[in-house]
């Protein structure tokens, strides 16, 4: 019966007589399918559980891609890049299953493939450059941003690659790059605003790190039993604190990262013997300074620096030991032993006080008293509970201290979880198909809908389980099956029979994600500095788009290089994002985003078509067309030769509106 | 012939203002009936509506409703008292830890009773006072959230927290839009700065980016990357329109990919929008009656007054929600926003305006079909805050709020507030009841209008019960 609350009416009679019927004909109680363990199925592949399902339809797979497509399409998922022209030619040359083979290993094997994957995983950690809120500061988190790069590149294993992200601090003798990795759980936003109750968005923090864990580790919206019992899956609210109580005992620091090449414990050594030097030098050479102050007459005071006026107006016995320092440079110590001195000095100052900095996770020594809060009140605190994780899932191993992030984190990867490894397959394969096999991509409880192929899930992921958690293996897996390299175009049966493409008779035709519009972009016109890593670029960005929020931020357009990096790298605020981006569907790091929404809005047709960055990239291909052809500008953004219709097209028109109609194609931005 | 295609080359003799090439339209009759989706079509409602749009003039940083329309003679009485401990116990406020006081602070502005309703209004809103007969005045509006950026995420989107859409996204989300070459959705803006916040105030969160607030500029292009650049003819521009649609149909016609046709579209209505965003700003085709009656002093200038007068332009043009944001409504004390200096020329900057746009809608018969809100994310204490100047803190147990057109009841004063204004002692109205009743008047239930995301039935009223305030609808 519905509860009274619910204020729906009780079942009919004969509704209640087929409940009982279903019952006596022996109706067996069974868990939720995402609870339990996935089911082997030795010696099946992909394509048999795909056409399994469509013989049982009498629907037929598709043939395969043209060659030309196959390779801008595994280029695309792969790289985040398109093929250039010549890898083109040579694959047509030779699109054999081993030369394709050939072609995915070679993608793998490209840095580009952490930058392209990167950002799918930068996605679900919420990241971005500034605070967020009103204020929202710029911060420093990009090396958080290129330890995700580096370590998709080097395919380390998902269970490690969790592991160093919600508790590498906790590792033995953590290196560098292991606290790094916690900055995943940084990425929340940061409330500056005047008049605020600290206590309240640390706590909303804290919340937020236990939704985004349950959302991408587990696929379970666990954020909804914060303020109740979970209204459909089972998780009490006394279940959810318990969770909250790993998150609740960190500190939240800065780490300095240095220069790998330097070595900081000497350097700081030197530096602290060397201001003991010069202090002593001042010291015994105080006469020399005093003599020269005295000199100074009106008219040489004026031609000295301002920086120096300004010490020598401070009495000396309260100038600091910089100003003194500074004065005594400045004047008699300009030459011999001083001079040696104060240079290695200032060298060693800018190596160690200018480096970068980070946002990392530390546990606090006394952990804090963690209580559920009533109705997700923090002001109504109630039961005390202690760190463990919910009962509906495998067992929580008992340890000797209060268990920690680390112990969280192990939790997670235990071969014993039902969920993560179907989770995490699931949203590699909506990357490549658009949709997941279990749609509801961040909800594998009861509200979420089933899986369109349950088999094939449960053999993804027990094959990620064998193959050592190694993401790469479950990317080749996916481009090298039959069903991945079928045509995307509809045909008249499965627009009829299938319109939403759930048996994948076909492949599907994907716009491209904002970053990737943008790289194909600057592919096509050859602008691209492919350069991996660093400090976030600033690219031109549409005047006054800076003055929406509270405060105006400015945006100094990078010069060089830097002006035609990948998009993944564009500086992001919170509060007012690049539009170039977020038209296109970028995520702006509020929260976990574990599927970008595919627009198609006027918005985008504006941008570009007049966007001044989008404009320069049309001047690039104009070029092309003038100096190559106008042929080889259609491949470069399409991967494949123009029909002589479309040719015709283009031939009529001058060649900037040619390249700038090129760049604006449907198949440019498309993945098709 | 099918009806889909039938429908597809209608829509191309119609709206394309350029015919095309005979190769394409005969290849796309022989296409299997390739469907063209326009988001933003309009659709139906839950039940018939009173309304068709809105505008919402945000009043942002929180007006003191205790010197604009609450008038409580008992805190003039026991000014520089502290309120007694029953209202405040438990309670928490924003700068607890610094400037927060609980003595009563009078207010020194003098109150007269206007129209019919007799609603009482300060001496600051004498526009306003004009037209208490026009409108519903809701003196116990109820948040839950007291600092800026939240609370005003709260009032936009109903919770406090970032990601969440916005009530012009879930408008236009609901019912589509009426205009064909501007967005459904606009937002403007006057005053120094942006309101805390920033763009997630109109994002469209968890829906589609179809749906978020377009925010029209004053200055450079009023929409962002809406002017052909400078070096292109529009020759040439058209002829880019030209050549992608007949090379993405050519596409379109191969691959049968239905989202190729909603791409034509969007070109299709990216380049009309090139002429009607300027058109829609160039107010040079207003009387100067009309001016005067916004009390526009300069046409070209960014106002509050302009964004009021382009307000009823986009509403005319078939906009559905257009919201209005003035910044600098944080009257706390100091040197720069306290209520002797600061809170006068704020209201000198929007109360002619907001009246004339009442007034202006219903003389042009408008005011039926569209509801004009004034309001701002919370409203301030009866308390004075110590700061070198009076001012008042957040509050958020009852403001003010008005309500005008579509439905909304004419001259009328809505919910009783205690002797000092504090709270409501009868018909407290939350802001998921304001977000519940407004939808309501667009023919939209509530409950229904959602959107499923990380296992919830995303709602703009959120979970807990709202109800459609019955008491300010005509």
């Amino acid at each position: 019966m519905p509860p009274p609350k619910s204020h729906k009416p009780p079942l009919s009679p004969t509704q209640r007589s087929i409940l009982k019927t279903w019952i006596e004909q022996g109706a067996k109680y069974e868990r939720h399918w995402s609870f339990e363990p996935p089911k082997p199925s030795p010696g099946s592949s992909i394509d048999s559980f795909i056409q399994d399902r469509l013989a049982q339809e009498n629907l037929s797979p598709s043939p395969a891609a043209s060659p030309a497509t196959l390779i801008r399409r595994v280029s695309l998922d792969l790289t985040g890049l398109p093929p250039t022209p010549e890898e083109v030619a040579a694959f047509l040359a030779d699109p054999s299953d081993q030369a394709y083979s050939k072609l995915v290993d070679r993608l793998l094997q490209s840095p580009h493939y952490g930058e392209r994957w990167g950002r799918w995983w930068l996605d679900q950690a919420r990241y971005a450059d500034s605070n967020g809120y009103s204020i929202d500061a710029p911060r420093q988190i990009w090396k958080f941003r290129d330890w995700v790069i580096d370590a998709l590149n080097a395919d380390m294993p998902f269970d490690q690659f969790t592991i160093e992200q919600l508790a590498g601090d906790l590792l033995p003798n953590a290196s560098e790059s292991q606290k790094i990795a916690t900055g995943f759980h940084r990425n929340t936003q940061i409330n500056q605003e005047g008049g605020i109750d600290k206590e309240q968005f640390r706590i909303d923090s804290v919340f937020d790190r236990v939704a985004t864990t349950g959302t991408v580790w587990l696929g379970l919206s666990i954020g909804c039993a914060q303020c109740h019992d979970h209204k459909f899956d089972p998780i009490e609210q006394k279940e959810y604190y318990q969770l909250f109580a790993f998150f609740n005992n960190q500190d939240e620091p800065t780490l300095k990262i240095f220069d790998q090449n330097l070595d900081v414990r000497e350097l700081t050594q030197e530096f602290k013997q060397l201001e003991t030097r010069i202090k002593a030098f001042i010291k015994d050479h105080a006469s020399e300074l005093d003599a020269w102050e005295a000199g100074l007459t009106p008219a040489i005071k004026k031609s000295l620096a301002s920086s120096l006026t300004k010490i020598l107006a401070i009495p000396k016995n309260e100038r600091s030991f910089a100003q003194t320092q500074s004065l005594f440079a400045a004047s008699v110590g300009g030459v011999g032993t001083f001079r040696e001195l104060n240079d290695r000095y200032k060298e060693i100052d800018t190596l160690l006080n200018q480096g970068v900095t980070t946002l990392v996770m530390k546990e606090l020594p006394k952990p804090r008293k963690t209580t559920v809060f009533i109705k997700g009140d923090f002001t109504r605190p109630a039961d005390e509970v202690t760190p463990g994780t919910p009962g509906v899932l495998h067992p929580f191993k008992s340890t000797p201290h209060q268990p920690n992030r680390l112990d969280l984190a192990k939790w997670i990867v235990s071969p014993e979880n039902p969920l993560t490894a179907r989770v995490i397959v699931n949203r590699i394969w909506q990357q490549y198909f658009g949709r997941g096999l279990v749609e509801t991509e961040n909800d594998f409880g009861m509200q979420g809908t089933t899986p369109s192929h349950p088999e094939l899930l449960d053999w993804l992921a027990t094959e990620l389980l064998a193959k050592k958690w190694s993401l790469k293996d479950i990317h080749r897996l996916i481009v090298t099956s039959n069903t991945y390299r079928q045509s995307s175009s509809n045909r008249p049966d499965l627009r009829e029979k299938d319109p939403g493409n759930y048996l994948l008779a076909r492949q599907s035709r994907l716009r491209l994600d904002a970053e990737v519009v943008r790289d194909v972009a600057l592919s096509a016109s050859g602008l691209l500095a492919p350069q991996i890593g660093g400090p976030p670029v600033y690219p031109p960005i549409p005047d006054g788009v800076m003055g929406q929020g509270q405060v105006k931020r400015t945006w100094t357009v990078s010069k060089g290089a830097d002006r035609y990096r990948r998009g993944l790298y564009t500086f992001i605020y919170r509060a007012s994002p690049p539009p170039t981006l977020t038209v296109f569907d970028a995520p702006e790091g509020f929260t976990t985003c574990t599927r970008r929404i595919r627009s198609n809005t006027p918005l985008q047709a504006l941008t570009l078509m007049n966007d001044s960055g989008f404009f320069e990239f049309a001047t690039a291909l104009e070029k092309i067309i003038q100096s190559e052809s106008l042929d080889a500008a259609f491949r470069r953004c399409t991967s494949r030769p123009p029909h002589p219709d479309e040719l015709a097209i283009l031939q009529k028109l001058d060649p900037l509106t040619a390249a700038r109609t090129l760049l604006n194609l449907d198949e440019t931005v498309t993945r098709e | 012939m099918h009806p889909l295609q039938h429908q597809t080359r209608r829509h191309f003799f119609s709206r394309c203002s350029v015919g095309l090439g005979s190769i394409a339209l005969s290849s796309l009759m022989a296409a299997p009936a390739p469907k063209m989706r326009n988001p933003l079509e309009p659709k139906k409602t839950h039940f018939p509506a009173k309304a068709k749009n809105v505008i919402f003039l945000f009043m942002a940083g929180g007006p003191s409703q205790l010197d604009l329309f609450e008038h409580k003679p008992q805190l003039t009485k026991l000014n520089g008292k502290p309120i007694p401990e029953s209202y405040t116990a438990g309670k928490r406020f924003a700068f607890m830890d610094s400037s927060h006081r609980s003595d009563l602070l009078a207010s020194r502005r003098s109150f007269k009773q206007y129209g019919q309703s007799g609603a009482w209004v300060s001496d600051l809103l004498p526009h306003t006072a004009s037209i208490v007969d026009d409108i519903s005045i809701v003196t116990t509006c109820k948040t839950d959230l007291f600092n800026h950026a939240p609370a005003k995420l709260y009032m936009n989107t109903g919770s406090g927290l970032f990601g969440r859409p916005s009530m012009g996204s879930w408008v236009t989300y609901g019912l589509g839009s009426e205009c064909e070459d501007l967005p459904g959705f606009v937002v403007l803006q006057s005053g120094p700065r942006g309101p805390r916040g920033g763009s997630v105030l109109w994002g469209s969160g968890v829906l589609p980016t179809t749906y978020q607030g377009v925010p029209l500029r004053n200055q450079g292009d009023p929409i962002v990357n809406l002017s052909t650049p400078s070096q292109i003819t529009p020759t040439q521009q058209r002829q880019v329109v030209d050549s992608v649609r007949e090379l993405n149909l050519k596409h379109l016609v191969e691959t049968g990919d239905d989202e190729i046709a909603t791409r034509i579209n969007a070109y299709e209505m990216a380049y009309r929008m090139q002429t009607s965003a300027p058109e829609l700003m160039d107010t040079s085709d207003e009387s100067q009656a009309t001016l005067d009656l916004y009390g526009i002093k300069d046409p070209k200038e960014t106002s509050f007054a302009r964004n009021c007068l382009l307000a009823r332009r986009l509403v005319e043009r078939g906009v559905r929600f257009v919201q209005l944001y003035d910044t600098n409504w944080d009257h706390h004390g100091g040197p720069t926003e306290n209520l002797e200096k600061h809170l006068p020329p704020k209201c000198l900057d929007i109360d002619q305006a907001s009246a004339a746009l009442v007034k202006d809608l219903k003389q042009r018969g408008l005011l039926d079909d569209t509801i004009v809100i004034w309001g701002g994310e919370f409203g301030r204490t009866p308390m004075g805050e110590v700061r070198e100047s009076t001012g008042r803190n957040h509050h958020i147990d009852a403001f003010t709020m008005w309500f005008a057109g579509g439905g909304f009841k004419r001259g009328t004063v809505y919910g009783q507030t205690d002797e000092f204004g504090f709270g409501p002692v009868e018909n407290p109205v939350h802001v998921h009841d304001i977000h519940a009743t407004l939808l309501h008047q667009l023919g939209l239930d509530h409950e229904r209008l959602s959107v499923r995301s990380q296992g919830l039935d995303f709602r703009l009223t959120g979970v807990d019960p709202a109800h459609v305030v019955k008491g300010i609808l005509a």
